[in-house]
Order: C-alpha cells, then structure tokens, then sequence
C-alpha cells in the first residue's frame, strides 16, 4: 500500500466551506445554463418541424453549428474569443464582475440549447401529424397549434431523454473551470492542492455529483407521472 | 434506494481498493523495462514540446542523463523512459495508481505533499513573482490589492495568494496557455508562476520585449521528483542518480546545455542556488 487515505481531510480546515461553494456555484450555473437551454431548445426545436422553409433552415443551422463543436471550444469560444469583440469600457467593466461565470454560463446553456432542441424535435416528431391538421381545422392558428396542441403533449413526451440533458448539463458545467469558475470540480482540486490527497478529494466531488444527479433523476420522475396524460401515454397506464 | 445505496458503496469500495495493488517500482520497471515518467507539454524549459515537435527539457534530461543510467544499474538491464502529461491536479493519483513512475517536472517539495508522496532531492530552486505587461504599476506582491490575478490551478503559488494577500482577485486557470492568454488579451492583471516558468513563457512569447517579469520571490519552490511513498530502494536510485550528477559536475552541464548563455533561456546559476543544490549532498 502506498497510498494512506486520509478522509478527514473533508472535513477539517476549509474543505467543507470550499465544497458547499463549489455546489452553489455549480448549481447556479446550471439551473441558469438549463433555463437558457430550455428556452433555445424549445424555439429551435419547434422552429425545425415548422412548414416554413427559412426558419427551419435557420434553426437547423444553430443546432448542427453549436452541438458539433466541443463544448470545451465553446468555453474558450465565449471567454477568450468573444470578449476582446466587446467595445473596451464594457470590457473593463466585465472582467471585474464575473465573466468567467457568465461566459460559461452562455457556453452551456447554447451548447444544451442545441442538444435540447434535437429532444424537443423528436417529441414533436412522435406526435402525429394529423393532430396538427386537425387543429388547423379547429381554426387555431400555427402559433396556436403549437402552444396549445403540439408543444404540451410533445413536452411531457419528452422528459425521460430530457431529464438525461439536463444531467448532462450539470454535469458539463464542470468544464468550466477551464476559464477559472470555481464550482464543485475546481473547488475539489481546490482540496487536493491544499492536502495533496486527490482521491479523498475526488471522491467527494463525484458523490456529490451523484447525490445531486439522482436526486434530479427522483424529481423527475415524480413530475412525468404527475404530468402524464392517461391514456396518451402507455407509461401512465402502467404506472 | 437500497439498491443505489449498494451501488454507492461498491464505487467507493473500489476507488479505495484500487491504489492498494501497488508493487515495488523497480521490480516493475524491471519486469517492464520502461520507466514511465510523468512530466509537462507546457512548461518550457524543464518539460514541453519544442518548434520540431519533440517532447523535451531540462528535468527529462535529468531523468534521460542522470536517473536513468542508475536505475540500469540497479535493475541490471537497459530501460527505455516512457513520456506521460501529468498536471498538478493529476500527478500524485497518476502516481498513486501506478500508472507513472516518476514524477519530472515543476512540482514543488511541500510538507502536504511529502504525506503523500516521496521527493528526491531538489534539483531546481526558484520562487513565486508576477508576469506584467511592460509598463504595469504591478510591481511585486505588495501591489495586487483589488488586481486580477490569474495562476494555475493546484500550483502552491495560488495557495499562498490566497492565504496571505486574499485583497486581489485570484482566477485560476488549469493551465499555462489559458492563463497566458487571459493575460494577454486583459481579462487579468498579472499572471502568477515561479519566475523561472514566466522566464520560460516571456522568451517563448509572441513579443517578448512586452512582458516584465517583476517581484521578489514572495515564495520558496524547491522542485523535486516525487515517487510513490515508502518505496525506498527506488527512492534510493533516483537520488543517487542527481547526487551523482552532482558529484560529478554532470547535472551543471545539462544545466548549461538549458540555462546557460546559449541556452533555450538564459537563467545563470546564483552563487546561493549552487550551495542549496550542493548542501544536499552534503558540500
């Protein structure tokens, strides 16, 4: 053996402080990233099955653009390629309240919002089209037909794979602390450089990781069947 | 949930029992006839890749020159010295897990680390300052209050920063590239490292008549190799290894060959470096 496991490390000196803000951190990054996610995923994956040919084009471009580049590429994209754009003033005045955590920010929410928006595609993809047509028929518009009709049912279709971007998401909100944002990965290195015991320090850091992760998969799960509609959607039955 | 409980406790079980399959390291090496060292791609010159794309530096030579002849003769065959990327975050697991032998790089014998790793003995000295643009009114550590500060992650120089002077914004970058490049461009002040590493990336920079390298050393950073803890018999090899070079003036050559007047960074030996180096083996 050579290796002596020291697990008191966690727990003596700042360790503690340190983790719980790593997890703030990391946890407001994401539900910030996943909001924006969300938001560009829902647009744009609606936008892909619309039957006007510009939008879908436009949408199609924005997912195959964002989702086929590293995110890592995005991090630096955001932190390092975008700001020196910004006029000087308003640089200066970013570097002194939290460019790294808004850079990243946008990196992962633009990044998911693409992935995202391939879930929401396929959600709606699975509705028939006939209910689409039926509601043009009702005399709903399209923006009607896809706020009232195709958007509900094709969101409570798609919370099993979206629950699995979103934990995703969180999870590759690690990565940005390639440009200095301390969440929960940073702040376990964080440990490891003040104790230079790495594996009690990782170990932390990915049980965390899990707790969190499953707690989100418990939640979720929770909310497909509250939101199920019986009889649409066989799992209800089941369940 | 007992099902997940179960699964939770079989992972920890196994990232504790992993490190526990360790063997003597010059049994490996000599069952393996390759000594895999763990070292940097970005730290010129002690370790990175040069203009032709070789992996490179003053501390792989020192492995290639002076440690490798002696653990030859300790295994009692000829071993081949394999290269793996080892970061400050990485390089005490890459060790633990076996998966290096060696770590020759830039790390700094501290007391936290020697809990869990072995050092041999110190084979370069050097301490903390600051890279600025030419013309900064930063001029050593007392001038960083309210300044962004960029270092790298798991380095002992963002450790004391963060301790001794918590008044100027610390960001920390994985990497020296990263920061270099935040410096470059203003998103931080000043760029942090032991001097002889902002030596190294000024020489290597675009325009090296822009950057200053100011400050006293406001840290100590002896480097050593680190190895496995309580594997004596290499521990032995790799420091008779440097004391030889030592001795026999070897380790002053392969440090003019980097460091001197023609070297890839012109960094001549102080009177009181040559002592500390010397005093380890008892001159």
């Amino acid at each position: 053996m050579n290796y002596t496991f020291k697990w008191s490390v966690l727990w003596t000196g700042q360790s503690g402080q340190w983790l719980l803000q790593g997890l703030i951190t990391t946890l407001e990054l994401s539900a910030i990233a996943w909001v924006l996610a969300v938001v560009l995923g829902i647009l744009s994956g609606a936008l892909r099955t619309v039957p006007f040919r510009p939008l879908r084009w436009a949408a199609t471009f924005y997912v195959e653009f964002f989702r086929n580049v590293p995110l890592l590429v995005w991090m630096f994209f955001w932190y390092f390629g975008v700001t020196p754009l910004l006029p000087r003033g308003a640089q200066d005045w970013l570097f002194n309240h939290g460019l790294e955590f808004w850079a990243g920010t946008i990196a992962l929410g633009v990044y998911h919002g693409a992935r995202m928006s391939e879930v929401i595609r396929s959600g709606i993809s699975a509705i028939p089209r006939t209910q689409f047509e039926a509601s043009l028929a009702m005399g709903l518009t399209t923006l009607q037909a896809y706020r009232l009709v195709i958007l509900p049912v094709a969101l409570r279709l798609i919370v099993p794979p979206g629950t699995s971007e979103s934990l995703n998401l969180l999870k590759n909100s690690s990565v940005a602390l390639t440009i200095s944002v301390a969440e929960l990965t940073f702040q376990t290195r964080q440990i490891e450089t003040y104790t230079a015991k790495a594996i009690e320090a990782f170990t932390a850091g990915t049980l965390i990781y899990l707790v969190l992760c499953l707690s989100i998969s418990t939640i979720m799960a929770r909310v497909e069947r509250h939101y199920a509609i019986p009889g649409l959607i066989s799992r209800a039955q089941a369940g | 949930m007992k099902r997940t409980f179960a699964l939770v406790l079989v992972l920890a079980v196994a990232l504790m029992a992993t490190p526990a399959l360790a063997q003597d390291t010059l049994e490996k090496i000599k069952s393996s006839g390759t000594l895999v060292i763990g070292t940097r791609t970005g730290s010129p010159p002690f370790a990175y890749v040069n203009r032709d794309n070789q992996w490179v530096g003053f501390t792989i030579d020192l492995v290639e020159m002076l440690v490798k002849p002696e653990i030859e003769k300790a295994v009692g065959k000829p071993i081949k010295v394999e290269k793996k990327e080892s970061t400050p975050p990485t390089r005490i697991p890459l060790l633990s897990s076996n998966a290096v032998d060696l770590i020759a790089g830039t790390m700094t014998d501290t007391p936290q680390r020697r809990e869990s790793v072995d050092f041999s003995l110190t084979f370069f000295y050097t301490g903390a300052q600051f890279m600025v643009k030419k013309g900064s009114p930063i001029k050593g550590v007392n001038d960083i209050a309210g300044k962004r500060i960029a270092s790298q992650q798991g380095s002992t120089n963002a450790k004391i920063l963060r301790e001794k002077y918590p008044q100027a914004q610390l960001r920390e970058f994985p990497d020296q590239p990263a920061a270099f490049q935040a410096l470059l461009q203003g998103q931080v002040d000043a760029y942090t490292n032991d001097g002889i590493q902002l030596y190294g990336l000024k020489a290597k920079a675009p325009k090296p008549d822009e950057w200053d390298v100011v400050g006293d050393f406001y840290s100590e950073e002896p480097y050593g190799m680190a190895m496995r803890k309580g594997d004596a018999k290499f521990k032995a090899v790799v420091d008779a290894g440097l004391k030889n070079g030592f001795e026999s003036g070897k380790y002053f050559e392969i440090y003019e060959k980097w460091f001197g007047p023609k070297g890839e960074l012109p960094y001549p030996i102080t009177p009181q470096v040559k002592a500390y180096l010397l005093k380890q083996i008892g001159k």
